[in-house]
Protein backbone atom coordinates (compact mmCIF):
# COMPACT_ATOMS: atom_id res chain seq x y z
CA UNK A 1 0.00 0.00 0.00
CA UNK A 2 1.27 3.68 -1.07
CA UNK A 3 1.51 6.24 1.14
CA UNK A 4 -0.98 8.48 -0.52
CA UNK A 5 -3.60 6.11 -0.19
CA UNK A 6 -2.94 5.49 3.34
CA UNK A 7 -2.99 9.29 4.15
CA UNK A 8 -5.90 9.22 1.95
CA UNK A 9 -7.97 6.22 3.83
CA UNK A 10 -7.50 8.03 6.92
CA UNK A 11 -8.68 11.05 6.67
CA UNK A 12 -11.77 9.88 4.79
CA UNK A 13 -12.11 7.63 8.31
CA UNK A 14 -11.86 10.68 10.36
CA UNK A 15 -14.62 12.60 8.02
CA UNK A 16 -17.02 9.62 8.77
CA UNK A 17 -16.43 9.33 12.15
CA UNK A 18 -17.16 13.17 12.99
CA UNK A 19 -19.60 13.31 10.70
CA UNK A 20 -21.39 10.44 12.46
CA UNK A 21 -20.53 11.69 15.82
CA UNK A 22 -21.06 15.57 15.37
CA UNK A 23 -24.28 15.45 13.30
CA UNK A 24 -27.79 14.02 14.19
CA UNK A 25 -29.25 13.67 11.03
CA UNK A 26 -31.84 10.81 9.87
CA UNK A 27 -30.92 7.18 9.62
CA UNK A 28 -30.49 7.47 6.13
CA UNK A 29 -28.45 10.48 5.86
CA UNK A 30 -25.82 8.32 7.55
CA UNK A 31 -26.22 5.17 5.74
CA UNK A 32 -25.52 7.69 2.37
CA UNK A 33 -23.10 9.34 3.37
CA UNK A 34 -21.07 5.84 4.97
CA UNK A 35 -22.00 4.15 1.82
CA UNK A 36 -20.43 7.01 0.10
CA UNK A 37 -17.25 7.07 2.59
CA UNK A 38 -16.81 3.41 2.74
CA UNK A 39 -16.91 3.79 -1.54
CA UNK A 40 -14.16 6.31 -1.15
CA UNK A 41 -12.00 3.85 0.83
CA UNK A 42 -12.74 1.16 -1.60
CA UNK A 43 -11.63 2.98 -4.72
CA UNK A 44 -8.48 4.53 -2.64
CA UNK A 45 -7.38 0.51 -2.65
CA UNK A 46 -8.09 -0.56 -6.26
CA UNK A 47 -8.71 3.00 -8.62
CA UNK A 48 -9.05 0.37 -11.63
CA UNK A 49 -12.46 -0.06 -9.75
CA UNK A 50 -13.80 3.84 -10.79
CA UNK A 51 -12.05 3.38 -14.31
CA UNK A 52 -14.78 0.42 -15.17
CA UNK A 53 -17.59 2.15 -13.63
CA UNK A 54 -16.20 5.36 -15.45
CA UNK A 55 -16.05 3.42 -18.64
CA UNK A 56 -19.81 1.97 -17.93
CA UNK A 57 -20.54 5.73 -17.72
CA UNK A 58 -19.11 6.30 -20.88
CA UNK A 59 -16.32 8.74 -18.79
CA UNK A 60 -12.61 8.00 -20.10
CA UNK A 61 -11.36 8.34 -16.90
CA UNK A 62 -12.00 7.39 -13.41
CA UNK A 63 -10.50 10.31 -12.17
CA UNK A 64 -13.19 12.27 -14.31
CA UNK A 65 -15.46 10.51 -12.84
CA UNK A 66 -14.89 10.94 -8.92
CA UNK A 67 -14.04 15.09 -9.80
CA UNK A 68 -17.93 14.64 -11.73
CA UNK A 69 -19.22 13.10 -8.70
CA UNK A 70 -17.45 15.61 -5.93
CA UNK A 71 -18.47 18.70 -8.54
CA UNK A 72 -22.40 17.71 -8.10
CA UNK A 73 -21.73 16.92 -4.12
CA UNK A 74 -20.55 20.55 -3.57
CA UNK A 75 -23.17 22.27 -5.30
CA UNK A 76 -25.31 20.19 -3.35
CA UNK A 77 -23.96 21.04 -0.47
CA UNK A 78 -23.96 24.45 -1.37
CA UNK A 79 -27.49 24.68 -2.12
CA UNK A 80 -28.65 22.41 1.49
CA UNK A 81 -26.22 25.66 3.52
CA UNK A 82 -27.90 28.06 1.88
CA UNK A 83 -31.66 27.18 2.37
CA UNK A 84 -30.52 26.90 5.92
CA UNK A 85 -28.95 30.03 6.62
CA UNK A 86 -31.76 31.71 4.78
CA UNK A 87 -34.26 30.10 6.97
CA UNK A 88 -31.92 31.24 10.22
CA UNK A 89 -31.81 34.71 8.62
CA UNK A 90 -35.62 35.16 8.79
CA UNK A 91 -35.96 33.76 12.02
CA UNK A 92 -33.19 36.31 13.30
CA UNK A 93 -35.37 38.96 11.66
CA UNK A 94 -38.22 37.67 13.42
CA UNK A 95 -36.54 37.85 16.41
CA UNK A 96 -35.06 40.69 16.43
CA UNK A 97 -38.44 42.60 15.53
CA UNK A 98 -39.83 40.81 18.48
CA UNK A 99 -37.29 42.46 20.33
CA UNK A 100 -37.25 46.22 19.31
CA UNK A 101 -41.15 45.77 20.08
CA UNK A 102 -40.67 44.42 23.24
CA UNK A 103 -37.88 47.07 24.14
CA UNK A 104 -40.28 50.07 23.27
CA UNK A 105 -43.53 51.28 24.64
CA UNK A 106 -45.49 51.84 21.28
CA UNK A 107 -47.92 55.04 21.39
CA UNK A 108 -48.14 57.77 18.84
CA UNK A 109 -45.43 60.95 20.04
CA UNK A 110 -46.43 63.71 18.01
CA UNK A 111 -44.93 67.58 16.89
CA UNK A 112 -46.93 70.43 18.31
CA UNK B 1 -56.35 60.70 8.72
CA UNK B 2 -52.96 59.35 10.68
CA UNK B 3 -49.87 59.81 8.62
CA UNK B 4 -46.76 57.90 9.11
CA UNK B 5 -43.22 58.47 8.42
CA UNK B 6 -41.39 55.74 8.26
CA UNK B 7 -37.51 56.27 8.08
CA UNK B 8 -34.83 53.21 7.82
CA UNK B 9 -31.36 54.50 9.28
CA UNK B 10 -28.36 52.91 9.58
CA UNK B 11 -25.48 55.01 10.85
CA UNK B 12 -26.70 58.09 9.53
CA UNK B 13 -25.76 60.27 12.35
CA UNK B 14 -24.12 62.98 10.70
CA UNK B 15 -27.39 63.63 8.60
CA UNK B 16 -29.98 62.39 10.82
CA UNK B 17 -30.63 65.99 12.95
CA UNK B 18 -31.24 67.75 10.05
CA UNK B 19 -33.56 65.59 7.94
CA UNK B 20 -35.57 64.83 11.25
CA UNK B 21 -35.55 68.81 11.97
CA UNK B 22 -37.07 69.27 8.50
CA UNK B 23 -39.53 66.50 8.70
CA UNK B 24 -41.19 67.50 12.32
CA UNK B 25 -43.27 70.73 10.70
CA UNK B 26 -44.84 68.58 8.51
CA UNK B 27 -47.07 67.54 11.68
CA UNK B 28 -47.06 63.53 10.55
CA UNK B 29 -45.95 60.93 13.48
CA UNK B 30 -42.69 59.53 12.25
CA UNK B 31 -41.82 56.31 12.96
CA UNK B 32 -37.37 55.76 12.60
CA UNK B 33 -36.28 52.28 12.38
CA UNK B 34 -32.72 52.15 13.55
CA UNK B 35 -30.78 49.20 12.08
CA UNK B 36 -28.56 48.54 14.55
CA UNK B 37 -26.21 51.89 13.83
CA UNK B 38 -23.30 51.83 15.85
CA UNK B 39 -22.83 55.57 16.03
CA UNK B 40 -25.46 58.02 17.40
CA UNK B 41 -28.06 57.71 15.35
CA UNK B 42 -30.63 56.87 17.81
CA UNK B 43 -29.30 58.82 20.53
CA UNK B 44 -29.85 62.02 18.25
CA UNK B 45 -33.45 60.26 17.02
CA UNK B 46 -34.73 59.75 20.42
CA UNK B 47 -34.21 63.57 21.68
CA UNK B 48 -36.86 63.95 18.87
CA UNK B 49 -40.93 63.72 19.84
CA UNK B 50 -40.55 60.59 17.64
CA UNK B 51 -41.36 57.00 18.13
CA UNK B 52 -37.37 54.76 17.91
CA UNK B 53 -37.44 51.61 17.16
CA UNK B 54 -34.09 49.95 17.01
CA UNK B 55 -33.13 47.14 15.68
CA UNK B 56 -30.36 44.81 17.80
CA UNK B 57 -27.91 44.60 15.47
CA UNK B 58 -28.17 45.43 11.17
CA UNK B 59 -30.01 43.18 8.83
CA UNK B 60 -30.86 45.12 5.75
CA UNK B 61 -33.29 48.07 4.56
CA UNK B 62 -35.72 45.85 3.67
CA UNK B 63 -36.27 44.39 7.32
CA UNK B 64 -36.03 47.48 9.23
CA UNK B 65 -38.58 48.92 6.82
CA UNK B 66 -40.69 46.20 7.66
CA UNK B 67 -40.05 46.76 11.07
CA UNK B 68 -41.71 50.39 10.85
CA UNK B 69 -45.12 49.63 8.62
CA UNK B 70 -45.62 46.95 11.48
CA UNK B 71 -45.19 49.62 13.73
CA UNK B 72 -48.01 51.65 11.63
CA UNK B 73 -50.19 49.24 11.52
CA UNK B 74 -50.31 48.49 15.73
CA UNK B 75 -50.43 52.57 15.40
CA UNK B 76 -53.47 52.28 13.10
CA UNK B 77 -52.01 54.56 10.15
CA UNK B 78 -54.13 55.56 7.62
CA UNK B 79 -51.05 56.25 5.59
CA UNK B 80 -47.89 55.25 5.19
CA UNK B 81 -44.43 57.13 3.51
CA UNK B 82 -41.12 55.53 3.11
CA UNK B 83 -38.78 58.21 3.30
CA UNK B 84 -34.93 57.52 3.21
CA UNK B 85 -32.17 58.61 6.29
CA UNK B 86 -29.53 60.12 4.47
CA UNK B 87 -30.99 63.30 3.32
CA UNK B 88 -31.64 62.51 -0.06
CA UNK B 89 -35.37 63.10 -0.70
CA UNK B 90 -37.25 66.33 -0.04
CA UNK B 91 -39.74 66.64 2.39
CA UNK B 92 -41.73 69.00 0.43
CA UNK B 93 -42.99 66.35 -2.08
CA UNK B 94 -44.46 64.18 0.75
CA UNK B 95 -47.53 65.81 0.42
CA UNK B 96 -47.31 65.30 -3.67
CA UNK B 97 -47.36 61.40 -3.08
CA UNK B 98 -50.12 61.60 -0.52
CA UNK B 99 -52.37 63.53 -2.69
CA UNK B 100 -53.72 61.06 -5.09
CA UNK B 101 -54.12 58.47 -1.88
CA UNK B 102 -55.89 60.75 -0.22
CA UNK B 103 -58.30 61.01 -2.91
CA UNK B 104 -58.25 57.42 -3.46
CA UNK B 105 -57.61 57.36 -6.89
CA UNK B 106 -54.70 54.62 -5.98
CA UNK B 107 -53.25 52.23 -3.15
CA UNK B 108 -49.39 53.02 -3.54
CA UNK B 109 -47.62 55.59 -5.43
CA UNK B 110 -43.63 55.82 -6.31
CA UNK B 111 -41.37 58.14 -5.92
CA UNK B 112 -39.38 58.23 -9.47
CA UNK B 113 -36.67 60.31 -10.50
CA UNK B 114 -36.06 59.77 -13.84
CA UNK B 115 -40.15 60.76 -15.09
CA UNK B 116 -39.36 64.68 -15.03
CA UNK B 117 -35.39 64.29 -15.46
CA UNK B 118 -33.75 61.72 -18.19
CA UNK B 119 -29.99 61.79 -16.33
CA UNK B 120 -30.52 63.16 -12.55
CA UNK B 121 -27.10 63.53 -11.65
CA UNK B 122 -26.01 59.54 -12.06
CA UNK B 123 -23.40 58.48 -14.03
CA UNK B 124 -23.86 56.20 -16.69
CA UNK B 125 -23.40 53.11 -15.17
CA UNK B 126 -25.96 53.83 -12.84
CA UNK B 127 -28.44 54.73 -15.18
CA UNK B 128 -27.58 51.34 -16.89
CA UNK B 129 -27.85 49.30 -13.68
CA UNK B 130 -31.02 51.29 -12.53
CA UNK B 131 -32.33 50.51 -16.36
CA UNK B 132 -31.17 46.88 -16.12
CA UNK B 133 -32.91 46.80 -12.71
CA UNK B 134 -35.96 48.03 -14.39
CA UNK B 135 -36.02 44.88 -16.54
CA UNK B 136 -35.82 42.67 -14.55
CA UNK B 137 -38.36 43.83 -11.97
CA UNK B 138 -40.55 43.74 -14.96
CA UNK B 139 -39.47 40.01 -16.06
CA UNK B 140 -40.15 39.09 -12.56
CA UNK B 141 -43.22 40.91 -11.66
CA UNK B 142 -45.05 42.26 -15.00
CA UNK B 143 -44.30 45.30 -13.54
CA UNK B 144 -42.13 48.33 -15.55
CA UNK B 145 -41.63 51.49 -13.66
CA UNK B 146 -39.38 53.87 -14.57
CA UNK B 147 -37.49 53.93 -11.31
CA UNK B 148 -36.45 50.65 -10.19
CA UNK B 149 -34.46 51.24 -6.60
CA UNK B 150 -36.34 54.56 -5.22
CA UNK B 151 -36.74 54.78 -1.43
CA UNK B 152 -39.42 57.31 -1.59
CA UNK B 153 -42.90 55.40 -1.89
CA UNK B 154 -46.36 55.68 -0.24
CA UNK B 155 -48.92 53.79 0.69
CA UNK B 156 -52.58 53.70 2.26
CA UNK B 157 -53.62 51.02 4.93
CA UNK B 158 -55.16 48.94 2.31
CA UNK B 159 -51.61 48.22 0.86
CA UNK B 160 -50.01 49.00 4.17
CA UNK B 161 -52.27 45.83 5.49
CA UNK B 162 -50.93 43.38 2.08
CA UNK B 163 -47.46 44.52 1.77
CA UNK B 164 -45.55 42.46 3.95
CA UNK B 165 -41.26 42.25 3.07
CA UNK B 166 -39.47 39.23 3.75
CA UNK B 167 -36.38 40.34 1.69
CA UNK B 168 -34.64 41.57 4.41
CA UNK B 169 -32.11 43.85 2.68
CA UNK B 170 -32.37 46.01 -0.80
CA UNK B 171 -34.72 43.14 -3.14
CA UNK B 172 -37.63 44.64 -1.26
CA UNK B 173 -38.24 47.19 -3.91
CA UNK B 174 -38.74 44.38 -6.20
CA UNK B 175 -40.75 42.44 -3.88
CA UNK B 176 -43.21 45.58 -3.04
CA UNK B 177 -43.91 45.15 -6.91
CA UNK B 178 -44.72 41.17 -6.20
CA UNK B 179 -47.16 42.07 -3.68
CA UNK B 180 -48.60 44.95 -6.26
CA UNK B 181 -49.55 42.37 -8.30
CA UNK B 182 -50.20 39.64 -6.55
CA UNK B 183 -53.12 41.89 -4.58
CA UNK B 184 -53.69 43.99 -7.75
CA UNK B 185 -52.75 46.99 -5.94
CA UNK B 186 -53.45 50.37 -8.03
CA UNK B 187 -50.49 52.11 -8.69
CA UNK B 188 -48.82 55.29 -9.67
CA UNK B 189 -45.88 56.78 -10.35
CA UNK B 190 -44.79 60.37 -9.86
CA UNK B 191 -41.59 62.60 -10.18
CA UNK B 192 -39.50 63.36 -7.19
CA UNK B 193 -36.01 64.97 -6.98
CA UNK B 194 -33.03 63.15 -5.66
CA UNK B 195 -30.73 65.64 -3.70
CA UNK B 196 -27.41 63.90 -4.60
CA UNK B 197 -24.79 65.42 -2.06
CA UNK B 198 -21.16 64.16 -1.42
CA UNK B 199 -22.92 62.45 1.80
CA UNK B 200 -25.72 60.52 -0.05
CA UNK B 201 -23.38 58.54 -2.86
CA UNK B 202 -20.85 57.64 -0.11
CA UNK B 203 -24.05 56.12 2.11
CA UNK B 204 -25.80 54.82 -1.15
CA UNK B 205 -25.86 51.31 -2.60
CA UNK B 206 -22.31 50.50 -4.44
CA UNK B 207 -22.74 49.44 -8.55
CA UNK B 208 -21.50 45.85 -7.30
CA UNK B 209 -24.77 45.70 -4.93
CA UNK B 210 -27.08 45.23 -7.81
CA UNK B 211 -25.51 41.56 -8.62
CA UNK B 212 -26.47 40.91 -4.38
CA UNK B 213 -29.52 42.03 -5.19
CA UNK B 214 -30.16 39.60 -8.01
CA UNK B 215 -29.00 36.69 -6.06
CA UNK B 216 -31.33 37.41 -3.51
CA UNK B 217 -34.39 37.58 -6.04
CA UNK B 218 -33.54 34.62 -7.84
CA UNK B 219 -32.63 32.27 -5.19
CA UNK B 220 -34.32 33.43 -1.82
CA UNK B 221 -37.34 31.77 -1.51
CA UNK B 222 -41.21 33.83 -1.43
Amino acid sequence: MKLFQVVLILSLVFILISYLRRFRRPALDKILVSLLLVAGIVFVINPDVTTKLAHLLGIGRGADLIFYLAMLGFCYMIIILYSKINKLEDQLTTLIRRQAFDAINLQKEKHD
Amino acid sequence: MTIFLIIPAFNEAPVIRQVLEELLPLGCFIILVDDGSTDDTARIAESFPIVVIRHLFNIGQGAALETGMEAARRLSADFVVHFDADGQHDSREIAALLKPLIKGDCDIVFGSRFLENKRPGLTLLKRMILHAGRWINYGLTGILLTDAHNGFRAMNRFALDKIHFTQPGMAHATEILTCVKKYSLRYMELPVHVRYTAYSKKKGQHILDSVNILFHLLFKKN
